[in-house]
């Protein structure tokens, strides 16, 4: 079989739904954060898939930005971990609860 | 590809705001932490230098850095507007800080990069340099809400807000690269050339322009996205929640306009009942939930829900006029709303209410604070959109385009809505002058406080009875 | 700077020297706000003699013209990439309205020469309302005309809210909301007309060059007539007019009864009316049947009341029922005696107002049982009042019975497009209100003035003072002028009303109704 460049964009579609369903379903703020990297990096897939199909260099240097950010953002998103943590002694969303939703 | 000197001018001010965070983040090293006024000031001057650099940009409309850069009235105005914002959340900040406690000099810095990030996504003429933009701004925010370590609130809101803000962020970037796929580019020119061309909608598309909307619903913040705003509001340093509330709405709604008002134009009518209803759920989610809350701070952040209702319906009556009407709102929804916080953390220094931000710390304050009592009817006037301030032009503005283009309902809807918020800022006008003061009034009154509150009192009456430049640079929208 | 923005520079100027005045100087600021009054006077006896040798050439084009003729009109472009401008100018309608105004801030400010809680902010705010109402009645832009009808709605709410009697947060709250809602469905309104048009213009002449579709006349008149309506409490949207005159100050239910109310039916004249015939004649029997409700229950509620503020709010809501009346009855004579209804009863009302806020000031009640025999202890006051009740009872003589009979007989007269003998019934009901305000003013006064003094405290009392003398006297004199010499009246405005009557002939022909 063919692996074509619908076969990329279904692949990196799932993980972007395992990644929402992390986000939503899981209770560790760790396992989340991974989930949206998980997200994140789905999209890369697609962006590389598509630049590598349709001979677009401009899907690959996407790519590299969103790395960056995404290190940024896991970065910051880990600090303060740390400082709930400190405040809490836990890691789960249930710890969020001073303010209400 | 080659870049002129036309180029580098046409980014003055964000490179300015480079060099600006750079010197501040020295200048704090240098101070070793002790004292962050110098920190201030840099970054104040570097507003100032910053704002001035992209008011000179008046009366230009292009594209610059090889097509990547809009350089139009929004581009200017916002600029501008977020400068000022930014300046005056500087210059606010060291008393509040002092008094809340909070001393580090990063705060400075960060604000400059967040302020730098909307400037790029409004002026941002791809999808690739948006994201940038949006994410400079995000990251900087997350930190900025989370800054007070020492309490619990505040680190919670942090970390509510970098869930919240990273997966929508994942959202809007799926959006993009679906966008990609279909366009084959990011340009915003692209996209709405491709789509005149081919105005049929295919499932790539529209799940494209799906994850799109999801993105912008949660970073504007409304209904069904908007639950995660009000708990972020209540819980950071308060000077953040004035600024997050009006700086990085207002970027994010511009690029909405850019996006779908502007980009996906061609396509625009499939979603326009979808965003009326948006706009009206919104509207009423916000008003009601504003009318029974007892904390201040919660009220501004349901009345900001309810603004950026008010705010779809000039998106979705989607003509030239109505972006022009929803730009002036926004710079005029900046100005009050930056204002009515300010003023309420003001109040909340009054001896002995602890900060709690509840509605009683008003009572009586109008006639002991001459000042602050009348700024702060200002805002809320502005606020219910009553003349002669720019609240009422900006709302009479974007109605108006909204019953030119047919959507009576929608006006008259978001007309109704303005009487039920009149309820509760009227509310805080109320317990200014009509309630006996209860205990000690002090109130810190440090100059910045009070430089804030006459900027922003004056601009909005200003910009209210004569509009014309404000209009006119919103006019000048690039295509 | 013309004659006519005066009206809005002198009251703005008098509230910014107000502020100017130190606290300390109680005596200052009344001094400063009674001069702002009375150069409001002066300036509208220099505008109507005026008014009056310009139009008198004009008396015969007027009688075949459809468009209002404006004078001593000023027009500049405010913002030019909407539309907007500053437009304003009078005709004989308006220059009415602004002598009522001038008069009645004039006396309503020595009126309140006795308030002691915060004057400075007190005239101040009352000269910044009276700004507004101005400039509603100069104003021939519509964008204008609803910017100044904002500015004239909040400073009442602070007025009452601060100043007010009783419950006033509550009254003021439900006054300033429902106002609100009206102007909401105003600005609805207003903007329709303006995209309705065609030609994105505010301006009120040039939209009556247009002739707007009768399907869009259809659904807009009611709209803005309800928006205007509110203001001249149109039943079942009164419900804040008792409540608000009860709890205001006393020159502030002078204003609001006397001048703001009227500014309803201004409103519904000069823009529903003038710019949608045809919606009118839609409307009108519908409105008109509202407007009676509105005069027969204002009245009817009138006898039940103790609070002799209420008592006069609910007559008030009766008599602005008449101005509705009048000019639903789409005829001369029914217009002619709405809008001298609107003169007439602002006087008549302010002169109530201002006098039960002087008996309050002694009496310390305004509750009609508890008080008897004042006319022992206070006579000027007691003749000042069975003048105004006379007014209002219609007594020949005075400018009430003018107004009335011009607007019965334009009901019973009725008009070519609908039923006589529906508009002959509506018209007998709402006379019978006459009875009914006569039963109610003449017991109520019999009670309060004669009878034997009931609380020996009462003996005590002391007359009106000079301000208040002076105040009670002009507008005494303004009624007997308006009664006596009609004829001052019906020619400032007759020549104006006949554009309206035109416009309605006009479309009544190309109308299918």
């Amino acid at each position: 079989m063919q692996i074509e460049l619908a076969h990329y964009l279904l692949l990196s579609a799932v993980l972007f739904g395992i990644g929402v369903m992390g986000v939503l379903t899981r209770k560790n703020l760790i396992v989340i954060m991974m989930s949206i990297e998980l997200m994140l990096n789905a999209v890369n897939l697609t962006f590389i898939a598509l630049a590598r199909y349709s001979a677009n260099i401009e899907g690959q240097v996407i790519v590299f930005f969103v790395l960056c950010i995404a290190a940024a953002e896991i970065a910051v998103g880990l600090a303060i971990l740390i400082a709930i943590w400190r405040h809490r002694g836990m890691m789960s969303i249930d710890s969020l609860k001073q303010l209400k939703w | 590809m080659s870049y002129s000197l036309t180029d580098i001018f046409g980014v003055l001010p964000e490179l300015i705001l480079v060099v600006t965070a750079i010197t501040a983040i020295l200048v704090d090293v240098a101070s070793k932490g002790k004292d962050s006024s110098a920190t201030m000031l840099v970054t104040a001057v570097g507003f100032i230098v910053s704002g001035i650099a992209a008011i000179s940009g008046v009366g230009t409309i292009g594209v610059l850095m090889n097509g990547a850069v809009f350089q139009d009235g929004f581009t200017t105005a916002f600029r501008a507007i977020f400068c000022l914002i930014g300046f005056l959340t500087a210059i606010f900040s060291p008393a509040y800080l002092h008094f809340r406690n909070i001393r580090l000099g990063e705060y400075y810095p960060l604000l400059t990069m967040s302020v730098l990030g909307m400037m790029v996504m409004v002026g941002a003429a791809n999808l690739l340099l948006f994201f940038i933009g949006l994410e400079t701004m995000s990251i900087s925010l997350y930190i900025l809400v989370s800054l007070n370590r020492t309490n619990s609130k505040s680190i919670e809101a942090g970390m509510k807000y970098l869930v919240m803000g990273a997966f929508s962020s994942a959202f809007m970037l799926y959006g993009i690269a679906l966008m990609f796929a279909v366009v084959g580019s990011i340009n915003y020119n692209d996209i709405t050339n491709y789509f005149l061309a081919d105005p049929t909608l295919g499932p790539l598309t529209i799940a494209a322009v799906a994850l799109l909307l999801t993105g912008f619903s949660f970073k504007i913040a409304v209904v069904p996205f908007q639950f995660w705003s009000v708990d972020v509001y209540e819980g950071a340093p308060a000077t953040v929640t004035a600024f997050m509330s009006t700086g990085p709405k207002a970027a994010a709604f511009v690029v909405f306009i850019r996006v779908f008002g502007i980009a996906l134009h061609p396509v625009a009518s499939h979603w326009t009942l979808l965003l009326s209803w948006i706009a009206i759920l919104t509207m009423v989610f916000g008003n009601v939930a504003a009318l029974r809350q007892t904390n201040i701070k919660r009220m501004l952040a349901y009345s900001s829900i309810a603004h950026a209702g008010y705010l779809l319906v000039g998106i979705v009556a989607g003509n030239h006029a109505a972006f022009a009407a929803t730009g002036y709102y926004l710079a005029a929804y900046a100005l009050m709303n930056l204002g009515a916080f300010a003023a309420v953390i003001i109040v909340n220094q009054r001896h002995g209410t602890d900060g709690s931000y509840r509605f009683d710390a008003l009572k009586g304050l109008g006639f002991a604070h001459p000042l602050l009592g009348i700024s702060l009817t200002i805002f809320m006037l502005s606020l219910i959109g009553l003349p002669p301030t720019a609240g009422f032009l900006g709302k009479l503005y974007v109605f108006s385009a909204a019953i030119e283009t047919g959507h009576i309902v929608l006006a008259v809807a978001g007309l109704l809505n303005s009487i039920i918020a009149t309820y509760y800022y009227l509310r805080v006008i109320v317990l200014m002058y009509m309630a006996k003061p209860e205990g000690d009034t002090t109130i810190p009154r440090p100059l910045p406080y009070a430089i804030t509150l006459i900027v922003l009192s004056v601009l909005i009456l200003l910009i209210g009875v004569f509009p014309e430049p404000v209009i006119s640079l919103m006019i000048a929208v690039a295509p | 700077m013309g004659l006519i923005s005066w009206y809005v520079v002198i009251p703005a100027a008098t509230a910014f020297a107000i502020t100017l005045v130190p606290k300390a100087k109680p005596m200052a600021i009344r001094w400063v706000a009674s001069t702002g009054g009375f150069l409001l006077v002066l300036l509208s006896a220099i505008v109507s003699v005026k008014y009056w040798n310009l139009a008198a050439a004009d008396i015969e084009l007027l009688r075949t013209s459809m468009f209002t003729k404006l004078y001593m009109v000023e027009q500049w472009t405010w913002f030019k990439s909407i539309g907007i401008e500053y437009f304003v100018g009078v005709d004989g309608i308006s220059v009415l309205m602004l002598d009522l105004t001038a008069i009645i801030i004039f006396t309503g400010s020595l009126a309140s020469w006795y308030v002691t809680e915060r004057p400075k902010e007190f005239f101040a705010l009352l000269y910044t309302l009276v700004t507004g109402v101005f400039g509603v009645f100069v104003s021939f832009d519509l964008f204008l005309f609803f910017v100044f009808y904002e500015v004239a709605v909040l400073p009442m709410y602070l007025l009452i809210g601060i100043w007010g009697t009783g419950p006033r947060n509550y009254s003021a709250l439900k006054l300033t909301l429902m106002l609100l809602m009206g102007s909401a469905g105003l600005l609805v309104g207003i903007l329709a007309l303006y995209h309705g048009s065609g030609i994105h213009s505010f301006n009120l002449i040039e939209l009556s060059k247009i002739h707007f579709p009768e399907a869009f006349q259809l659904w807009v008149f009611p709209i803005i007539f309800v928006g205007f309506g509110v203001l001249g409490a149109i039943f079942p949207l009164h419900t804040w007019s008792p409540d608000g005159h009860a709890s205001a100050p006393t020159a502030v239910s002078m204003l609001h009864a006397g001048v703001l109310m009227k500014l309803g039916g201004y409103g519904c004249l000069r823009v529903a009316i003038y710019l949608m015939p045809e919606g009118a004649i839609y409307w009108a029997m519908f409105f008109m049947a509202l407007a009676t409700v509105n005069i027969l229950y204002g009245s009817l509620g009138a006898i039940k009341q103790k609070d002799l503020k209420y008592f006069t709010a609910y007559s008030s809501v009766s008599h602005c029922g008449f101005v509705l009346f009048g000019l639903l009855a789409l005829n001369l004579m029914g217009i002619k005696g709405a809008v001298i209804q609107m003169f007439s009863h602002g006087i008549m009302t302010g002169l109530f107002f201002g006098l039960i806020g002087m008996v309050y000031g002694r009496t310390h009640t305004r509750m009609i049982p508890e008080m008897g025999g004042l006319a022992k202890v206070m006579p000027w006051l007691a003749s000042a009042f069975y003048i105004g009740g006379l007014a209002s009872l219609g007594l020949p003589g005075l400018s009430g019975f003018i107004a009335e009979s011009h607007v019965f007989l334009g009901g019973f007269f009725g008009n070519q497009w609908h039923d006589i003998t529906l508009m002959r019934t509506l018209t007998i009901l709402a006379t019978l209100s006459i009875v009914v305000t006569a039963v109610y003013v003449l017991r109520g006064l019999a009670t309060v003035f004669h009878s034997t003094i009931t609380n020996p405290e009462f003996e005590k009392l002391t007359d009106a003072t000079l301000p208040e003398k002076i105040s009670t006297g002009v507008l005494i004199a303004a009624l007997a002028i308006g009664g006596m010499l009609p004829w001052l009246f019906v020619d400032l405005i007759e020549g104006s009303i006949f554009p309206f009557l035109n416009r309605l002939h006009e479309s009544g022909m190309i109308s299918s109704l």
